[in-house]
């Protein structure tokens, strides 16, 4: 491979992972926008979207890599599998919000983010348990097409991963600024108090944003799967924190920034691999993450999130 | 437990002694090597969780990447008292040998030198570079709000064993440090006998016990504590936060530092995965479990979670596994519950969030109860001079700078595509009172936030007797003698009455950090000093306070909490006090009582600035009225010239008012 080839095949790999980031990120930045909580247990949903996704393919008789699919039934199966994990992760949201974060609603301090982490631990060890902390192979049904373009791969799987994804991010873009539940949304975001002096059910709008973050986490998951072909325990940790590190850049509350975020970390994780070294891949996303913090806290899109003094 | 904290001082040294001469003996009860290899870990922990607790439990930072200070103490003994560098010897490194802390191995140009810093030595030295991480990692960080500066420290803690790992020649990498010396007493090793570290670790524990005992009832445990409730009442209160926050961040991994080297010195060995998130994790859970802020609660935390991973689930474990074995039952004997131990941390953390946030021994006393006696008692008036420190404060001010005049000149502030205030000007001389009133949203509070620092107006001046306000910090306004109070009272919720009042004299007392954990006379008599002013400030409200003063402050009724804001602001020692809506939620008599006490305030030599509702109270005190509307002022004049004015009549009176 030519220098030139090798750089756009690592763009096409940031870009697909970058998509993977952008879900993710997407799911801290409604939480944030409307609660001020950074929620770690997002993490662990994101992990917990993966097995789920690897239950029900299995559950279609796929098993590793051996079964291929083609055509309509590939495009169903793939679809079933994404909206039983998204309804389950976004159920598993709500969940924790309902039964662990609701409560912690009005406590000040550090209080709630601990308790994201009790959750996000709980899962965590939880499929650790069930897993014996082994990676789990992924069942892989696409077909291994994949497209030679100037000397670069493009993988049928990445073009499917590039579609779902920009699919879902332009749903949600329009959710947000088209319907009527994204509008109280927004408002709550603005001033929760008077949203809800103005008739906005409060409760309703933030467990609304636990379900379509935590469901986006799911989808996350499951592309996650099927383009690494594995699912563990510790995916949502690492992947998490990149995930969290592009919303901040993005502009933490930022919908668009969160997209944007996203690619950007995934391009900077792949590049950064290939022409540095992938030990230090993390250092350099976390130096990302602080830089920004310090010099640019409203990140690149500049940041949407409620003005509580 | 609760009632633990609760017990006379006499009954709780006496149990402190009893507890200390059974740790004391605990090794010679023969118990076996094991048992005390756990409680030397224990020690271990609970020095770890005492670090936490000042930095999450004292300040309110979430601090995920604690462990990175653990990690940095431990390495720093595990570098210099190790084979690991050998650099080439010179006679450079012949005075470091003389003394004994390095040696010189081989001879000639062959000869290297072997690092053997004492033990004893790298204790303090370790906590003291572990801090200068914490200042260096804080400093640019500690300004970010608290929920950004746990992402912060989780990357923080990330990125130190990732550079452990992967600079393996000063780190021996992911294989770790092997033969890291133990420590030694006259030449005696302490090798791989358990007792010594046990009585080390125990040594360290009531050290860095004692150290927070000391702080937690001072003008620094205050002013972190004050952090944590409200930020921005601290600020205005002239706590340099941002100063405060980095010395939490710094003693904590000072604490984590000094832990480090005698963890590895114990382990004499030390590898990256020691030092990763689960183990930031894990002291989190301490001192949760424990109660956050409470100095007690850190190290029974520590304490309880090192028992259940080290003694009861291996001991549960090999039940139930035996059981498994008797009934033929393969799940019950392969079932390891140690590893189960993250999943209980997990189970603890939202159980005590959810269900004990104050954790098993609150860190916050009982609620003092009055006895009805003083319920009951009549309401009594109580007098100003007798705030005669006050009064001498503010001469003394007067005599040596500038007079105490606020000159506001075309304020303008603006929030986005809003003006809150346009083009203001108003000025408050020296000892006068001045009222500001307008309808809702007229920039009434943000011409306080204005001038108070706490808002960043887009043009105009703001002088205070010479001293330009805009774009200083709140505190140093504060500190030119502005103070205030919020419309929607700011108080530190969970401290109080006294502590309130106290954390207002911050600026005013100097006790340094070393100086409270010496117990130097200066300080003690400083702090019995602001205790008395307290009283005194606070006898101005006759009795209505002074009974409730080890009440925590969420449990006084509104206009009680009013009262304490205004305490609070003048035990700052103001020139310039600036009162937001002051009766706001008091009766009629009340506000004609505080009104009256605010005319006192006058001739104590105060400035006063205030916003108000209620006219027959304006009317009363002010000498001058500013009326605000949509951000500009509308009219300027004495009260009743003001209340006929036509323009204010329909802006902000209402015609009906006058009418009737």
């Amino acid at each position: 491979m030519t220098g030139s080839a090798i750089f756009l095949q690592q763009i096409i790999n940031g870009v697909s992972l970058g998509a993977v980031y952008a879900l993710l990120a997407l799911g801290f930045t409604l939480v944030y926008g409307i609660l001020e909580l950074i929620n770690f247990a997002h993490f662990s949903v994101f992990m917990v979207g993966a097995f789920v996704a690897l239950v029900v393919l299995e559950a279609f008789g796929l098993q590793g890599q051996s079964v291929v699919m083609h055509g309509a039934p590939l495009v169903l199966v793939l679809l079933v599998a994404l909206v039983v994990t998204m309804v389950a992760s976004g159920a598993l949201g709500v969940a924790i919000e309902r039964y662990t974060l609701r409560p912690m609603r009005n406590v000040k301090g550090p209080m709630a983010m601990i308790t994201t982490i009790g959750v996000s631990y709980i899962l965590f060890n939880l499929v650790l348990l069930a897993t014996n902390a082994q990676a789990i192979n992924f069942p892989d049904p696409m077909p291994q097409a994949s497209y030679h373009v100037g000397g670069v791969v493009i993988r049928l799987k990445e073009i499917l991963i590039w579609i779902v994804s920009a699919v879902l991010m332009i749903g949600l873009n329009l959710f947000v600024k088209r319907t009527k539940l994204g509008k109280a949304m927004r408002a709550v975001a603005q001033d929760a108090e008077a949203a809800r002096m103005m008739g906005v059910d409060v409760d309703n709008v933030v467990m609304i944003a636990f379900f379509a973050g935590s469901a986006l986490a799911g989808a996350a998951g499951m592309i996650f799967g099927l383009y690494y072909n594995f699912a563990q325990y510790s995916i949502g940790y690492t992947a998490g924190l990149r995930a969290f590190t592009a919303a901040v850049l993005g502009g933490i509350g930022n919908v668009p920034g969160a997209m944007l975020g996203g690619i950007v970390i995934g391009l900077i994780e792949t590049l950064g691999s290939q022409y540095i070294a992938a030990r230090w891949a993390d250092v350099i996303i976390f130096s990302i993450l602080i830089g920004t913090l310090v010099f640019r806290p409203a990140g690149l899109l500049g940041m949407l999130a409620p003005n509580r003094s | 437990m609760k009632r633990l904290a609760n017990l006379p001082p006499r009954t709780k040294r006496i149990l402190f002694s009893v507890l200390l001469a059974f740790l004391l003996v605990f090794p010679f009860l023969d118990t076996g090597q094991a048992n005390i290899d756990i409680a030397a870990n224990c020690a271990a922990y609970a020095a770890l969780a005492l670090g936490l607790n000042i930095v999450v439990g004292f300040t309110g930072l979430l601090d995920l990447g604690y462990a990175a200070f653990f990690a940095i103490g431990a390495y720093a003994y595990g570098i210099l008292n190790s084979y690991q560098l050998h650099p080439a010897w010179s006679n450079g490194w012949a005075p470091l040998a003389a003394i004994g802390f390095v040696a010189k191995l081989g001879a000639g140009a062959a000869a290297t030198v072997h690092f053997t810093f004492p033990f004893w030595v790298m204790l303090p030295v370790s906590a003291v570079i572990a801090a200068g991480f914490g200042v260096a990692f804080g400093a640019p960080t500690l300004r970010l709000k608290g929920d950004y500066l746990a992402i912060v420290t989780l990357g923080f803690g990330e990125i130190v064993p990732i550079v452990v790992r992967n600079w393996s020649s000063l780190t021996n990498g992911a294989e770790g440090l092997n033969g890291v010396a133990p420590p030694s007493v006259f030449g005696h090793s302490f090798g791989i006998d358990s007792t010594p570290y046990y009585y080390v670790g125990l040594g360290i524990v009531l050290l860095l016990l004692f150290i927070s005992q000391r702080l937690k009832p001072s003008r620094i445990g205050r002013a972190w504590m004050a952090i944590r409730e409200d930020e921005i009442a601290a600020g205005a209160m002239g706590i340099h936060t941002t100063r405060l926050k980095l010395l939490a961040f710094a003693m904590g991994a000072g604490f984590a530092g000094l832990t480090g080297t005698f963890y590895i010195a114990k382990l004499q060995t030390a590898t990256p995965d020691m030092f990763d998130l689960p183990v930031s994790i894990m002291v989190l859970v301490m001192i949760v479990l424990g109660g956050l802020g409470s100095v007690w609660g850190a190290i029974i935390g520590a304490v309880l979670l090192q028992l259940l991973q080290a003694w009861f689930l291996p001991e549960l474990s090999a039940m139930v596994q035996a059981l498994g074995n008797a009934v033929h039952s393969p799940f019950l004997s392969n079932l390891e519950l140690t590893s189960a131990s993250e999943l209980i941390f997990g189970i603890i953390l939202v159980t005590m969030m959810l269900y004990r946030r104050d954790g098993i021994v609150p860190a916050s006393r009982n609620e003092v109860r009055l006895s009805f006696a003083q319920q009951d008692a009549a309401v009594s008036r109580g007098s100003l001079p007798a705030v005669e420190r006050l009064s001498r404060a503010s001469a003394q001010a007067a005599a040596a700078g500038a007079p105490a005049a606020l000159a506001v000149r075309d304020l303008t502030v603006k929030f986005g595509g809003l003006t809150a205030l346009k083009s203001v000007s108003l000025d408050v001389p020296a000892g006068g009172i001045v009222a500001v009133i307008g309808p809702n949203g007229s920039g009434k509070s943000t011409l306080f936030n204005s001038i108070t620092g706490l808002v960043t107006p887009s043009g105009g001046s703001i002088d205070f007797a010479g001293h330009e306000l805009i774009g200083q910090r709140p505190d140093q306004i504060l500190r030119y003698g502005v103070a205030r109070t919020f419309q929607n009272i700011r108080l530190f919720p969970n401290l109080t009455v006294m502590e309130n009042v106290l954390i207002g004299q911050h600026t005013h007392l100097k006790a340094g950090p070393a100086g409270i954990v010496l117990g130097l006379g200066g300080v003690r008599a400083e702090e019995r000093e602001a205790r008395e002013f307290v009283l005194e400030l606070l006898a101005m409200f006759g009795n209505r306070l002074i009974p409730r003063i080890d009440q925590g402050v969420a449990q006084l009724s509104y206009a009680n909490r009013r009262r304490v804001e205004i305490a609070r602001a003048l035990a700052t020692r103001p020139r310039l006090l600036m009162l937001d809506e002051p009766t706001a939620g008091m009766n009629p008599a009340e506000s004609l009582e505080l009104a009256e006490q605010i005319a006192g305030f006058r001739d104590l030599g105060l400035t006063v600035l205030l916003v108000e509702h209620k006219l027959d109270v304006v009317t009363r005190l002010a000498d001058n009225v500013i009326v605000l509307d949509y951000g500009e002022k509308l009219a300027e004049g004495p009260a009743d010239v003001v209340r006929r004015d036509e323009a204010v009549i329909e802006a902000y009176i209402g015609r009906g008012a006058v009418n009737a």
